[in-house]
C-alpha cells in the first residue's frame, strides 16, 4: 500500500511526488496516512489538520483526482477502488505522475488555489469571495426581546446550505474556477443563497450581490461541486434557482415598462 | 514586527470571537490571533447544544424552567465544587447569550410554534439544551465569525503564541509564530484575553480536535498566572471505538440506549432513576466496569443502540452522528448498534480566574474552556460549555473595557526582547541533532495519561505515572527536529506544543495525586468518597523556579448546600 505524495516548497523549481509504503490499520484515514509519513519518514511534510472528524474543513485536498476532505476519506475504501466519484473531468485534474490506482493512494494540494507547501493551498481568494457577498444575516425589523420565530420547515431548507464547513472542496472540483480564477464559486454563491433564503433576512435584493458575470451568470452547471461536497450542500442547485429568479425578475420589470 | 491593540485575543473559537464583539462594540481596538482560521477552531465541533433555561419547553408535570434549576444542576453536576456565584451569574445570562446568536442569525432548530428548539441533556431536570441539530458548534461559530468579518476586526490567522510579555509583573502582550513565514512577530496591547481552549490531547484517546494541546494553559502558567483543578478530566461514555470521535449525549436524549455484549441495558443497574440519561461521569464509569467485568466488547467497548429510533427520526435529528458512525466506522446506526467507549473529552480545569476571568497577573484575562472560573466545579454538564464560552466570551470581555481605561500603554522595548529570545530558542531547537524523535516522547506521554490518569485512579500508579511525566520533561529537551527550516514546520509547532503539554500533564498529576477524595470526575479507588471536610476546594498549581507546587482556595456556596449527588 503506497502513499504517493506532492510535495514542493518555496524556490523549487518544480513539485515532486514522494512515495511511502503505509503500515496500514483498519479504518485508516488519508490524515492518519499523512502524520504516518510525517512521523516516519518525513516530518516536513505539510497539511491542514484540526478537528480530524470532517466538521471543521481544513483539511480538503486532492486524493486520487477528486477534491475530498483527508480526514473522511478511509485508505482501504480508496484501493478497493472505491469512492470513485462521476465528477466531470477537466484540466486541474488530468494525469501528472504514473500513477496505480490499486496499490497507490495519490494526495496532491487542492486545485485552482496557490501551493504554500505540500499539500497548503493559499485560501487568501477563496475567503475574499466569501467576504465579497456580504455573508452577514442582515434583520428585517429590530430585535425583538426574545427570538425571532421560525417555521421547522423554513428551517430545514436553510441548513441544507449552512452545512457548508467551507472546506472549499467544491472550488477545488470547479471547471470554471479553472479558466476563470475572478469567478466567486460554488462556496461564496451557496453562502449568498443561504442568506437570500433566511425567511429573517431584511435584505431583499441579496441575490443582486452576484448579478455580475462572474457570479451566477459564470456558472456552467457541471454540477462537480455538489458531486464532491462533503456536507451535501448543493451550490449548483442554488445558482441554479438564483438564476432562475433573477431573470423571471428581468422579465417582470420589463412587462411593466 | 511589531502591532498595537488596546485588546489582544489569543484564540478564535465561540471564546475569542464573542468577546471581539463585544470589543468592537465598545469602539476599542482588538485583535484576534489564532493559531488556525477561526473556523477551525474546536468550537467548530460541538455537537449536542448549549444550556438556556429559555423555557420554551416545559418539563415533567408542566413546570417552566428557570436560571435557578439551570444552577441547582450545575452545582450538583459539578458534585458541589463550582463556585456558586459564578455559576449564578452564567446561569441568569444563558438565554440572553442564545438569543443574542438568534439575533445575529444562527440557524436554530425550531419548535413547531416557531421558538428555538430545546432537548433534555444529561444531569438535567428540564429540556434545557437548545440546539441546531446536531451541529451547534460549527451554526453559532460561522454566525460569529460571520460578524467578525463584517465588522473588519483584525484576526492573525495562523499565527501561534508563543510567550506572554509581562512587564513589572503586568501582562502587556505576546509573541507569535507566522507559521507560513516562520516570522516572530510582537503584539503589545493593555490586556490579553486568553480563549484557547481545552488540553485533551495530554490523553490518547480524546474527542478534541488535534489542535486542543492547551497552549494557552502553558503559557499562562509560565507568566505567573495559577491554574486550578486540572485533576478534573471530563471523560465521555460515549465515543466511537477507533478514532474517538464523540458520539453526542444527543444520542441518548433522543433516546438511544446502551448495551453490554450480553444485550444488557446495563444502566439501569448503575442509574435506575435517569438510567441512560445519567451524567457523563456516572455512564462512564459504568461504561469502564462492563468492560472491566468482561461485558464489553474485543477491544474495549459497549453498544450504543439507535434502532428503535426509527430511520425517520435518526435521519432528521442525528443527522451528523449517522454520518459519522458510517464514515468512521462504517456502522449504520439505522442498521446496527454503534460501538463505542469513553474518551477524554473536556478539561473542567484550566487558568484560575475570579468571577470577571481577571487571573492572578494584572492584564491577563481568561475565558471558555481554557479558564476556570470555576462553573463547572468537578464535572461538567453536557451543554454548559458552549454556554459558558458566550456568556463569559462577553461578560470578560466587558470586564477588560472597563479595566483598560485606566491602563498603561505598554512601550516597544521589551517586546523587542522578547522578539529575540524567542528567535534564539527556536534557534536553538533547530539547531539540535540526535536524540529521540520528539513523536515518542508524546506518545509515551498521552498513554501514561489515558492508562494512569484516566477514568480509574489510584496512589501506586498515579506515582509512576508523575515520574514518567517528568523523565519525559527531561527528554523532550534533548530531542530533535528533522525539519530545521522556518516556513511551514509543523513539526516545530507541534515540539512547542508537546513542551507545554507535558507542564499540563504534570499538572493534571499533581493535582490528581493530592485530591485523596473522589468527586465528579476524579475518582479514586483509593479513596471512594467524598470528603467535604477536607476537599471542597480548588487544587491551584504555580509554577515557581522551575518547580510546581499545589496550593488550595475554598469553593464558593452559598445557594445551595452539598448534598450527595444521586441521579
Ligand atoms: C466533540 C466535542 C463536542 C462538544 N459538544 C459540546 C456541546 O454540544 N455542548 C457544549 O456545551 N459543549 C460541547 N463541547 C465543548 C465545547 O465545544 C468547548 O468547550 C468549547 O467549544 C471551547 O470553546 P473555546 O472558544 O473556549 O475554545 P476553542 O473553540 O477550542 O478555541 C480555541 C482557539 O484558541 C486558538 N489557540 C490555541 N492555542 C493557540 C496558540 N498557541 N496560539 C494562537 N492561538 C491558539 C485556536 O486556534 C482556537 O481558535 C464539545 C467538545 C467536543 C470535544
Ligand atoms: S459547499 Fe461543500 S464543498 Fe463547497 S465549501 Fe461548502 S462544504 Fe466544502
Ligand atoms: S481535519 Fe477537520 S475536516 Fe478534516
Amino acid at each position: 500500500m503506497i502513499l504517493k505524495v506532492y510535495r514542493y516548497h518555496r524556490g523549487m523549481v518544480s513539485p515532486h511526488y514522494d512515495t511511502f509504503e503505509l503500515e496500514l490499520r483498519p479504518g485508516m484515514t488519508v490524515l492518519e496516512a499523512l502524520f504516518q509519513f510525517q512521523e516516519k519518514l518525513d516530518d516536513s511534510l505539510a497539511f491542514h489538520y484540526s478537528c480530524r472528524g470532517a466538521v471543521c474543513g481544513t483539511c480538503a485536498m486532492l486524493i486520487n483526482k477528486v477534491p475530498r476532505l483527508a480526514c473522511r476519506t478511509q485508505v482501504e475504501s480508496l484501493l478497493k477502488g472505491g469512492l470513485k466519484v462521476p465528477i466531470v473531468p477537466y484540466p486541474a485534474i488530468a494525469e501528472t505522475v504514473p500513477w496505480n490506482p490499486e496499490e497507490e493512494v495519490l494526495v496532491e494540494p487542492l486545485p485552482h488555489l496557490p501551493v504554500i507547501r505540500d499539500l497548503i493551498v493559499d485560501m487568501d481568494a477563496f475567503f475574499q469571495y466569501y467576504r465579497f457577498i456580504e455573508p452577514v444575516f442582515t434583520p428585517s425589523a429590530d430585535n425583538p426581546e426574545k427570538e425571532r420565530t421560525m417555521d421547522p420547515a423554513a428551517v430545514k431548507k436553510l441548513e441544507v446550505y449552512t452545512n457548508c464547513i467551507l472546506c472549499a472542496a467544491c472550488s477545488g472540483a470547479c471547471p470554471v474556477e479553472g479558466k476563470n480564477p475572478r469567478y466567486l464559486g460554488p462556496a461564496a454563491l451557496a453562502k449568498l443563497y443561504r442568506f437570500h433564503i433566511d425567511p429573517r433576512e431584511g435584505r431583499t435584493s441579496r441575490l443582486k450581490t452576484a448579478d455580475i458575470p462572474t457570479g451566477w451568470w459564470a456558472c456552467e452547471f457541471y454540477g462537480n461541486c455538489s458531486l464532491v461536497c462533503p456536507k451535501g450542500v448543493p451550490p449548483r442547485i442554488a445558482i441554479a434557482k438564483a438564476v432562475a429568479q433573477l431573470k423571471r425578475e428581468e422579465k417582470e420589470k420589463l412587462k411593466k415598462q | 514586527m511589531i502591532h498595537h491593540h488596546d485588546i489582544l485575543i489569543i484564540g478564535g473559537g465561540l471564546t475569542g470571537l464573542r468577546a471581539a464583539l463585544r470589543i468592537s462594540d465598545a469602539g476599542l481596538n482588538g485583535a484576534v490571533v489564532s493559531k488556525v482560521h477561526p473556523l477551525r477552531s474546536h468550537s467548530v465541533a460541538a455537537q449536542g447544544g448549549m444550556n438556556a433555561s429559555l423555557g420554551n419547553v416545559k418539563g415533567e408535570d408542566g413546570a417552566t424552567d428557570s436560571w435557578e434549576s439551570h444552577a441547582y444542576d450545575t452545582i450538583k453536576g459539578s458534585d458541589y465544587l463550582a463556585d456558586q456565584d459564578v455559576v449564578e451569574r452564567m446561569c441568569r445570562e444563558a438565554p440572553t447569550a442564545v438569543i443574542e446568536l438568534e439575533h445575529m442569525g444562527t440557524v436554530w432548530s425550531r419548535l413547531e410554534n416557531g421558538k428555538i428548539a430545546q432537548r433534555p441533556f444529561g444531569g438535567a431536570g428540564f429540556p434545557r439544551t437548545c440546539y441546531a441539530a446536531d451541529r451547534t458548534g460549527h451554526n453559532a461559530l460561522h454566525t460569529l465569525y460571520e460578524q467578525v468579518v463584517s465588522r473588519e476586526i483584525p484576526v492573525y490567522e495562523e499565527f501561534f503564541a508563543i510567550s506572554l510579555i509581562t512587564e513589572g509583573g503586568r501582562c502587556i502582550g505576546c509573541t507569535a509564530l507566522e507559521i507560513m513565514t516562520g516570522q516572530v512577530h510582537g503584539f503589545l496591547a493593555k490586556a490579553v484575553l486568553m480563549a484557547t481552549g481545552g488540553f485533551g490531547r495530554i490523553f490518547d484517546k480524546s474527542t478534541n480536535a488535534l489542535i486542543n494541546t492547551g497552549d494557552g494553559q502553558a503559557l499562562a502558567l509560565r507568566a505567573g498566572a495559577l491554574l486550578k483543578d486540572m485533576e478534573f478530566v471530563q471523560f465521555h461514555p460515549t465515543t466511537l471505538y477507533g478514532t474517538n470521535i464523540l458520539i453526542s449525549e444527543g444520542a441518548r436524549g433522543e433516546g438511544g440506549i446502551l448495551l453490554n455484549k450480553n444485550g444488557e441495558r446495563f444502566m439501569e443497574r448503575y442509574a435506575p432513576h435517569s438510567v441512560d440519561l445519567a451524567p457523563r461521569d456516572v455512564v462512564a464509569r459504568a461504561i469502564e466496569q462492563e468492560i472491566a467485568g468482561g461485558r464489553g466488547y474485543e477491544g474495549g467497548y459497549v453498544h450504543l443502540d439507535l434502532r428503535h429510533l426509527g430511520a425517520e427520526r435518526i435521519t432528521e435529528r442525528l443527522p451528523g452522528i449517522r454520518q459519522i458512525a458510517m464514515d468512521f466506522a462504517g456502522v449504520d446506526p439505522i442498521e446496527n448498534p454503534v460501538p463505542v467507549q469513553p474518551g477524554q473529552h473536556y478539561s473542567m480545569g484550566g487558568i484560575d480566574a475570579d468571577i470577571n476571568g481577571a487571573t492572578k497577573v494584572p492584564g491577563l484575562y481568561a475565558a471558555g474552556e481554557c479558564s476556570c472560573l470555576s462553573v463547572h466545579g468537578a464535572n461538567r454538564l453536557g451543554g454548559n460549555s458552549l454556554v459558558e464560552t458566550v456568556v463569559f466570551g462577553r461578560l470578560v470581555a466587558e470586564k477588560i473595557v472597563e479595566d483598560v481605561e485606566n491602563a498603561p500603554t505598554p512601550d516597544d522595548k521589551l517586546v523587542k526582547a522578547a522578539i529575540n529570545s524567542v528567535n534564539d530558542r527556536i534557534e536553538g531547537i533547530l539547531r539540535r541533532e540526535g536524540g529521540e524523535h520528539f513523536f515518542t516522547v508524546r506518545d509515551a506521554m498521552t498513554h501514561t495519561m489515558t492508562s494512569k490518569f484516566g477514568i480509574f485512579r489510584e496512589k501506586q500508579t498515579m506515582q509512576e505515572g508523575l515520574d514518567e511525566i517528568k523523565s519525559k520533561q527531561d527528554q523532550v529537551s534533548r530531542v530533535s527536529l528533522q525539519n530545521k527550516e522556518r516556513e511551514v514546520n509543523q513539526a516545530l509547532i507541534r515540539f512547542l506544543e508537546l513542551e507545554g503539554m507535558l507542564l499540563l500533564a504534570e499538572a493534571v498529576a499533581r493535582g490528581a495525586l493530592a485530591r485523596e477524595e473522589s468527586r465528579g470526575s476524579h475518582t479514586r479507588t483509593d479513596y471512594p468518597e467524598r470528603d467535604d471536610r477536607n476537599f471542597l476546594k480548588h487544587t491551584l498549581v504555580g509554577f515557581r523556579n522551575e518547580t510546581m507546587y499545589v496550593s488550595y482556595q475554598p469553593a464558593t456556596l452559598g445557594i445551595f448546600e452539598p448534598k450527595e449527588r444521586v441521579y
